[in-house]
């Protein structure tokens, strides 16, 4: 039923070992591909001579683009309907220039993974090195080499929002705070990289294609495009997937080198990324920076905001790549809050660096922090108390939806409430005075805050140029009262067999034990949209209901008709095999399929300029509580505590599973995580030593408490997939800076490694007394 | 050049014709079709590709399957299937310690080897134990709490 | 900029690749066995649990042509003989964690032995692999230059037996040659009145110490401390003997405050100084 905290149906298969994911399909004749990556992060590819590859045994193919081409490979491009986009097209394998170490320049085909490895390094690459940009400011500087000379700059995307109004209210407001904020680079890391396998049948000429891939009909249209196929020739199946994260959410050259070397070989072949591909050669997130204009009152009241974003995408040739993620950072600047008159001037750089892609948050996470680091900059000048200062700018409680200035639809319940219970349930009065005594004792004890207004569900349209916000679903009930859902939404990890199956089994009124749900053939589903955005709750779970309903009302009037009380499944064996006793205006079998859009977003802008990236929200307040140990820098979490509102929860245990995982990425990404490349472009965090994740003995739990404001939408679902991804760094971090506040240490950035902290307390004066530190 | 090599593979002898180079995670995957032990990263820093070598876990992707002969290999499949769930794997389920799935028949091994020799472990014993197993998805609170469940032993 | 011209596109060696190169292997039935073929064949290399040695190699970072194995040996024999503990240089870093042995003879080597990485890295990682591959961050090397220990190698010229202090030279590199095989270590066991404590920081448990300091403090009868043997990790291309730090505890009975300030201060890395005065303590604490 919805709310239970049914265990999972998917369990018992992946506890035990029997989950299948991409690698686990092993098939007669499988071959392996290995790529062969450029080493130097910008060059003219001058020759690549493949022949002592091709030599070795066990070799069966080695590809370059020509190859590729031979067998009609297309060019991809990023699609953006926006104007001033950069064009950009690129070819699955790099042609002449590579621009990111890492890039892919050839395929070898081998019997083994193992004989693959062995003749990449059989194959000599002539190039001409060309000058690197990593940095973005570096890369906007006049006579910066340029990675797409044909730009003229390296300036990927430029986009401006600044009202006349802004300016004159930053001038005449009492108070303005000018300040930079930086966000480092990090990676999602699923845990399972990236993989694909295809092979094409020879009968019905389709190529099937398996992918770890969060949304696989768009992934088939892509490859169908890329391979110069029909896309009724390709079937993508993704199967159980190690984690996605948003990471695996692009479509990316490999998935369609995997299909082209299928189709050039004629033979089964599987692509799986290794670690150091993965964490290289993948997509790269977050690295903004944001220069901030916060002008406010005497109450810390913010009057205007303007936040010039500085986004490094990368070499953008992906698919809808960086720039998906920072027209989500502009668009959420506000979040929870309405800050006046707000702006911002957007630049989407280009560098010699790994594209920049997506990562849980999309973007969010980025605004968000800035907010927050805002907010309380300007609380802790005034001499005001945060949570204080937060009020003072929360959006009020009506109207609903409230419109922001941009067009966005911002559909929550109230939000003074919702904090009033975070205050209440992390006893913020009783920390500020445990905090009080801590630093009497000279300790190093600070309490941070989010309160966050997500945006759920958004439409794809505008950072990919096409598709929409639907989604869709199948359900039936088969002749022996079993269920099956089969939906366009595709499962990481995120329970959805179990909670599809309650939404399913709570419309139907049937146990879930007798509900199947499936997902991620794209032979079963004419399209689908797949799971990203915190999405699958609204979108699948409402497609799901809606279907099940139609199911349960056309169920109720057979039962009417049959006039003996007929069990469930009598009713279906009656809908199934004795149609001619069904009420006349009655089809035969139970079977719905829908296509679902709750209708509030608005993709592209209205005459009213309007766009509404997102169908709904949610709210969710966190505080934390943490003490830096000023000797070595390490940041020990005490307490955290988030008051989660995703609308109706499906099932508690499972969405605390969402906010725990989220929570330990964003205590990674700020404490222990980060992405560096050196001035030459060359990656720096190339194995799990050097990008440290957070382990079990770094991760302390996270106390959530649940609260119900039932959205609009189908079954008055939020989503809140990545609500704590986005919540965690900006609280640690106020956390940190609060603790760090006596010393007179800013914090500006997200980089609170131990190493970072301990250069900030040193150059604030603090020496660590050896005597103290031996005692402890 | 391939050798031959007798492992003992979750108690069923197995004759393998291999090169010495690969390693025990790639035989049990791909010669004999266990896949329950993932290659996360195949240079050791990840634990995914737990197995245990005569009863210890191991990272199976730093043992080559040479030097496994006369050793008892056992993998995650010889404790329990989807209808008979080993005791820490239904507290694993019962606790939601799990998501994506894909380190966790490490983190069982490793759970089940550390409750054969610390029946009664405290909170800190286990985050320590499995601080060499990474996860992405959980946040490790659902697989400590599942360790720590007194039902949680064979 | 690197010039323009031929490159040869291996994998660059900071990057890393998956699936070790081929190679050959041989189970050796005997040192002398293990000698000759080093002797015979430049590509052998030793390997023993394989911890160090198989990331590496995965890595395509180390390419031996031949593994020979000496699990076979048996090199696994903890002792004492006569006041002198030998350890078998294929003893594990498990074993090193719970032979009573050990606990009795050479607390700081269970105290070392349990701060290494993981426990699936422990049951295979052994005490000679270790002190072979050299890493500066590792823990045994530096327990076992703090405890005047030595090693014996075996070679073609025979057998060797070299001090702890000298064997690590640069990073990554001992005195060894490729034909030599670690056989032993030997150190004295713990006398009593001594004490013994291993300090490490690293960012996660079980990552590579970013600074760490192993330190034996010896009181006389009258309960005065006697001498101090330290040696640090992490820090610096090898394991490195700081005892010449510790010259202001010698005639000491308690860590007072002065004194640990005074230790600290001399380490220019100030985590590691920080860390010999917590070792210094808990090393005095435990020489009753």
């Amino acid at each position: 039923m919805i709310g239970q905290r049914a265990e999972r149906k998917e369990d018992a298969r992946l506890v035990s070992g029997r989950g299948r994911y991409l690698a686990d399909h092993d098939v007669p004749g499988l071959c392996h591909i290995a790529i062969l990556r450029s080493m130097t992060a910008h060059a003219r590819l001058l020759h690549v001579d493949t022949t002592l590859a091709c030599a070795l045994p066990g070799v069966v193919a080695v590809l370059t683009q020509a190859e590729l081409d031979a067998v009609g490979a297309r060019a991809m491009t990023h699609r953006l309907p926006l104007p001033g986009v950069q064009p950009l097209e690129w070819t699955v394998l790099a042609r002449d220039t590579v621009r990111f170490v890492g890039e892919p320049i050839a395929a070898v085909i081998a019997t083994t993974r193992a004989i693959a490895e062995d003749a990449l390094e059989l194959i000599e690459v002539e190039d001409e090195p060309l000058p690197v940009v990593v940095d973005p400011f570096a890369a906007l500087e006049p006579g910066a080499s340029l990675l797409h000379p044909e730009w003229g700059t390296n300036e990927f995307f430029r986009m401006t929002a600044l009202p006349p109004p802004l300016a004159t209210a930053i001038e005449q407001a009492p108070h303005v705070l000018r300040t930079r904020f930086t966000h480092h680079r990090v990676a999602a890391l699923p845990l399972e990289g990236h993989g694909a396998q295809a092979a094409r049948d020879i009968g019905t000429g389709v190529l099937r294609v398996y992918a770890s891939n969060q949304q696989p009909h768009q992934l088939r249209t892509v490859i169908a495009e890329t391979c110069g196929l029909a896309e009724s020739e390709v079937v993508v199946v993704s199967p159980d997937m190690g984690g996605g994260f948003g990471n695996k959410q692009h479509f990316t050259r490999e998935e369609c080198l995997v299909a082209l070397c299928a189709i050039a070989v004629d033979r089964p072949v599987r692509w799986s990324q290794d670690r150091s591909e993965g964490l290289t050669a993948s997509i790269h997130s977050r690295e903004q920076v944001h220069d901030v204009v916060a002008a406010y009152d005497d109450d810390g009241k913010v009057l205007a905001y303007r936040v010039d974003v500085t986004a490094n995408v990368g070499d953008p040739v992906l698919y809808f790549s960086g720039l998906g993620p920072a027209l989500v950072t502009v668009g959420a600047l506000e979040g929870a809050y309405n800050f006046g008159v707000v702006g911002f001037d957007l630049r989407c750089v280009a560098t010699n660096t790994c594209p920049i892609g997506a990562y849980r948050g999309f973007g969010q996470p980025e605004a968000h922090f800035t907010s927050e680091r805002t907010l309380d900059q300007i609380a802790a000048t005034l001499g005001l108390d945060p949570v204080v200062v937060r009020r003072r700018n929360l959006l009020p409680d009506s109207p609903r939806p409230w419109v922001t200035g941009g067009g966005a639809r911002v559909d929550v319940g109230a939000l003074g409430p919702h904090l009033d219970e975070l205050v209440a349930a992390f006893d913020y009065d009783g920390w500020r005075a445990r905090q009080a005594r801590a630093r009497a004792a000279g300790r190093a004890v600070g309490i941070g805050l989010s309160t966050l207004v997500q945006g759920t569900a958004p439409t794809q349209y505008g950072v990919a140029g096409r598709f929409g916000s639907y989604e869709c679903a199948a359900v039936d009930v088969l002749p022996d009262g079993r269920i099956t859902v089969v939906v366009g939404s595709k499962s990481q990890g995120q329970a959805h067999e179990t909670t599809l199956a309650q939404v399913a089994a709570d419309a139907l009124g049937v146990g879930i034990e007798r509900v199947n749900v499936s997902d991620g053939d794209t032979a079963a589903l004419p399209y689908g949209m797949g799971s990203w955005g915190s999405r699958t709750a609204v979108m699948a779970g409402g497609a799901v209901l809606i279907a099940a309903r139609r199911l349960r009302a056309k169920m109720d009037r057979i039962a009417a008709h049959m006039g003996r009380n007929p069990t469930f499944d009598e009713i279906a064996e009656e809908a199934w095999w004795h149609p001619h006793r069904l009420p006349s205006d009655e089809t035969p079998g139970l079977y719905e399929s829908v296509v679902y859009t709750p209708g509030n977003t608005i993709p592209v802008p209205n005459d009213d300029g309007h766009l509404n990236f997102d169908e709904t929200f949610g709210a969710h307040m966190t505080a934390i509580a943490v003490e830096v140990d000023c000797d070595t820098g390490e940041v020990h979490v005490l307490d955290a505590v988030l008051v989660s509102d995703c609308g109706v929860v499906i099932n508690p245990m499972v969405v605390e599973g969402q906010h725990q995982g989220a929570f330990a990425q964003g205590l990674g990404a700020v404490l222990l995580e980060e992405v560096r490349y050196d001035d030459e472009g060359q990656p720096l965090t190339a194995t799990l030593l050097d990008y440290t994740i957070p382990e079990a003995t770094d991760v302390p739990v996270l106390r959530v408490i649940h609260r119900e404001t039932p959205s609009t939408v189908a079954g008055g679902f939020r989503g809140v997939g990545e609500a704590a991804i986005i919540a965690t760094p900006a609280a640690i971090a106020g956390a940190v800076a609060d603790a760090l506040a006596p010393f007179g240490i800013a914090i500006t950035s997200t980089r609170l490694h131990a190493h970072q902290l301990r250069a900030l307390l040193r150059a604030a004066g603090y020496t660590p007394d050896a005597a103290a530190f031996a005692r402890r | 050049m391939k050798v031959n090599v007798k492992l003992e593979v979750n108690a069923d002898p197995a004759e393998v014709q291999v090169e010495p180079r690969e390693t025990l995670l790639d035989v049990v995957r791909e010669h004999l079709g266990l896949t329950g032990a993932h290659a996360g990263c195949e240079q050791g820093s990840c634990g995914a590709c737990t197995v245990l070598l005569d009863g210890e876990p191991v990272r199976s992707c730093l043992v080559f399957a040479v030097q496994c002969e006369n050793k008892p290999v056992t993998t995650i499949e010889a404790f329990g299937r989807p209808d008979a769930l080993h005791p820490v794997m239904d507290a694993f389920r019962r606790h939601h310690g799990l998501q994506c799935g894909f380190c966790t028949p490490a983190m069982v091994l490793t759970a089940i080897a550390l409750l054969a020799e610390n029946p009664n472990p405290a909170e800190d014993d286990v985050r320590q134990a499995l601080a060499g197993n990474l996860c992405r998805c959980t946040g490790y609170a659902g697989i400590v709490a599942a360790v720590l469940d007194p039902t949680a032993r064979p | 900029m690197p010039p323009a011209g031929r490159v040869r596109a291996r994998r660059h060696l900071d990057r890393g690749g998956v699936k070790a190169a081929p190679f050959d292997y041989l189970r050796a039935r005997s040192p002398a066995e293990v000698v000759e073929t080093l002797a015979a064949d430049e590509g052998a290399k030793v390997i023993a649990g394989g911890q160090s040695l198989a990331p590496l190699m995965a890595l395509r970072l180390a390419r031996p042509t031949l593994l020979v194995d000496i699990e076979d040996l048996h090199l696994d024999t903890v002792a004492v003989e006569n006041d002198g503990l030998r350890i078998g240089a294929g003893t594990t870093h498990r074993t090193l964690e719970r032979h009573a042995t050990v606990a009795q003879a050479a607390p700081l080597l269970r105290e070392a032995a349990s701060l290494i990485g993981y426990p699936a890295i422990r049951v295979r990682g052994t005490i000679g692999g270790s002190l072979a591959h050299a890493d500066p961050a590792a823990e045994l090397p530096a327990a076992l230059v703090a405890l005047g220990a030595s090693v014996v190698a075996v070679g073609p010229a025979g057998e060797r037996v070299i001090p702890a202090a000298d064997l690590a030279t640069g990073f990554l590199t001992t005195t060894l040659e490729p034909t030599e095989l670690l056989v032993e270590i030997r150190l004295p066991a713990a006398r009593r009145g001594s004490g013994a404590a291993f300090c490490e920081w690293a960012p996660r448990a079980g990552d590579f110490a970013v600074a760490g300091i192993a330190v034996v403090v010896e009181r006389n009868p009258q309960g005065v401390c006697a001498a101090v043997h330290a040696a640090a990790c992490g820090v610096g291309s090898t394991a490195r003997d700081r005892s010449e730090a510790f010259a202001g505890v010698i005639g000491e009975r308690h860590a007072r405050d002065s004194l640990l300030r005074d230790v600290a201060g001399r380490f220019d890395h100030e985590l590691l100084g920080l860390l010999a005065a917590r070792a210094l303590h808990r090393a005095l604490e435990r020489a009753a």
